[in-house]
């Protein structure tokens, strides 16, 4: 029996399609259903985290003046 | 090439340089001889630079004939990733939509190499757009499969593939590869070969193609660990046109010391073929002669995950002209035609989650390898795939790769040499991963290992 479909999954293929199905053929897109199920999966694992209000991102911004 | 000068590390040929009993134009010369020859053999090369590197070749000479010395470096060729700029010659990344890219500046890598005296050969073949695109077999590179000197029946590994092929194969010294997740240690393991990967940071990026501006490392090729580390002193430092490279000074010191203490994961050769979990078991008590090895376990966390999703999302937006354009269609691998659009579908807010976890994993990873000097692991899960071989790759979530997540999600230092062969006889490896900014540390262990071992002085059997 089929397993259901992930809608999240579902959801972001269609936006992928949509947007770029007119270059790919239906092998590809197939493919990309695939990896697009891999990464809800992967996003899934990254939700389940639980992170506080202090955990910035870890890359640093700095305000920029171009000095003579 | 005369045959004691084939295979001599950079330490031993740097002497001969220096006591002017080689010369560096005779030398340059025995190995243009070599890529010429052997190199289109390997589908190792995509230039040869010969005018350029007779030219330096003789100022080298000319030189240290006057006493201006300037280190390990002076007079000895090398052959660069063609990933970075060199100022007139083609710089392919090795994709066909950029066959005929050229460039009117150097890279800093190859700027400070040339301030070392370094002699640059050859720009060496990679796979297209150093793999990021989601490449799943060795063929994908304009230039072809790039053919490992052990057998010619298999691949060099990726994507500094012709970086490992040249040194393998003895056409360079030392070559200079990017890491971004593997592209160092893989080839460098698949080729029974020293390379490291250093901190992020430590070498400046600019004129070095952007895959992922977060993840992007440059480091050496090399037939010894010790070699690894006279290239990385020369490349390393501060760089005003990449404000990422660090001002941290660096200066390689070999050090032989004993006393080191290893950390092993758990878990870390699941997925290994056997002979690489013997070949390890055989490391580790090699190790234990130098040092206590002590298993450790790493928190709970999504680490392949988190890097891949960095990498993912990065690798897209930094190639999104040629994504939008449709011209990824010219890309040699098919499935590097359409991975990419797949990736769109990331949500942003996921990827800042990874971002944000990266900061958590960095931290913790810290903590945990602070205790140690290195965490020891295979370098690859098994020996050089076949070259009409599809390959697992933690990058697609196909294979397992904890220590390759970790490292090059926090930005770790790691380096790998052989350990030993696999059952249909070709190199296999250990690497060695430390803190950040711990180059030397996990070099003293390289070094080390490698004294009581002799795997990084055997070498193919070449026609």
């Amino acid at each position: 029996m089929p397993e259901t479909p992930n809608p999240e999954a579902v959801a972001l293929f269609a936006l992928v399609a949509n947007r770029y199905g007119g270059r790919l053929t239906t092998e590809q897109l197939d493919e990309i259903k695939k990896m697009v199920e891999g990464q809800v999966e992967a996003a899934r694992a990254l939700r389940a985290v639980r992170l506080s209000n202090a955990d910035e991102p870890f890359q640093t911004f700095t305000a920029y003046r171009s000095e003579p | 090439m005369s045959s004691e000068l084939l295979f001599k590390p950079v330490r031993e040929l740097a002497a001969l340089v220096r006591a002017r009993q080689l010369s560096p134009v005779t030398l340059t010369e025995l190995y243009l001889d070599r890529l010429e020859r052997l190199g289109p053999k390997y589908n190792a090369v995509v230039t040869i630079t010969r005018a350029r590197a007779l030219s330096q070749a003789r100022r080298a000479e000319g030189e240290i004939a006057a006493g201006r010395y300037r280190g390990a470096l002076h007079g000895i060729p090398y052959g660069a990733k063609d990933l970075l700029a060199t100022a007139g010659t083609l710089t392919t990344w090795g994709a066909a939509p950029y066959r005929e890219q050229r460039f009117d500046f150097d890279a800093t890598v190859i700027g400070k190499l040339e301030d070392a005296g370094a002699v640059l050969c050859a720009k060496l073949a990679m796979i297209e757009l150093a793999g990021g695109m989601g490449y799943r077999q060795p063929t994908a590179s304009f230039t072809g499969p790039c053919i490992n000197p052990w057998d010619t029946g298999v691949w060099t590994g990726g994507s500094s593939s012709g970086s490992g092929a040249a040194v393998a194969a003895g056409l360079v010294p030392f070559a200079i590869g990017s890491e971004t997740w593997g592209s160092i240690l893989s080839p460098a393991g698949y080729c029974g070969l020293a390379g490291l990967r250093p901190t992020y940071g430590r070498v400046s990026r600019h004129g070095a193609m952007a895959l992922c501006w977060t993840l992007d490392k440059l480091g050496p090729l090399a037939l010894t660990a010790d070699d690894c580390g006279l290239v990385l002193e020369a490349i390393a430092g501060a760089d005003s046109a990449d404000p990422t490279a660090s001002e941290r000074p660096y200066r390689y010191e070999a050090a032989g010391r004993r006393g080191f203490r290893f950390g092993v994961i758990p878990d870390v050769t699941d997925g290994c073929e056997e002979a690489v979990i013997a070949n390890f078991r055989r490391s580790l008590d090699a190790l234990a002669k130098i040092g206590t090895v002590e298993e450790v376990a790493l928190p709970d966390l999504p680490f392949e995950q988190i890097t891949r999703t960095i990498l993912q999302v990065e690798a897209v937006s930094a190639f999104e002209d040629l994504i939008e354009s449709g011209r990824i269609a010219e890309l040699t691998a098919p499935e590097d035609r359409f991975t990419p659009y797949a990736r769109e579908a990331i949500l942003a807010q996921d990827y800042l989650k990874a971002v944000r976890l990266r900061g958590v994993m960095a931290r913790e990873i810290d903590r945990v390898i602070s205790r140690f000097d290195a965490l020891v692991a295979p370098g690859r899960i098994n020996e050089a795939p076949r070259l009409g071989q599809e390959f697992r790759s933690a990058i697609r979530a196909t294979a397992k790769d904890v220590m390759g997540a970790v490292g090059n999600g926090a930005g770790l230092p790691a380096v790998c040499v052989p350990n030993g062969v696999g059952a249909r006889g070709l190199p296999t490896s250990l690497q060695f991963m430390g803190r950040a900014w711990e180059e030397n540390r996990v070099l003293d262990a390289a070094r080390a290992y490698q004294s009581l071992t002799d795997w990084h002085t055997r070498h193919p059997k070449l026609d």
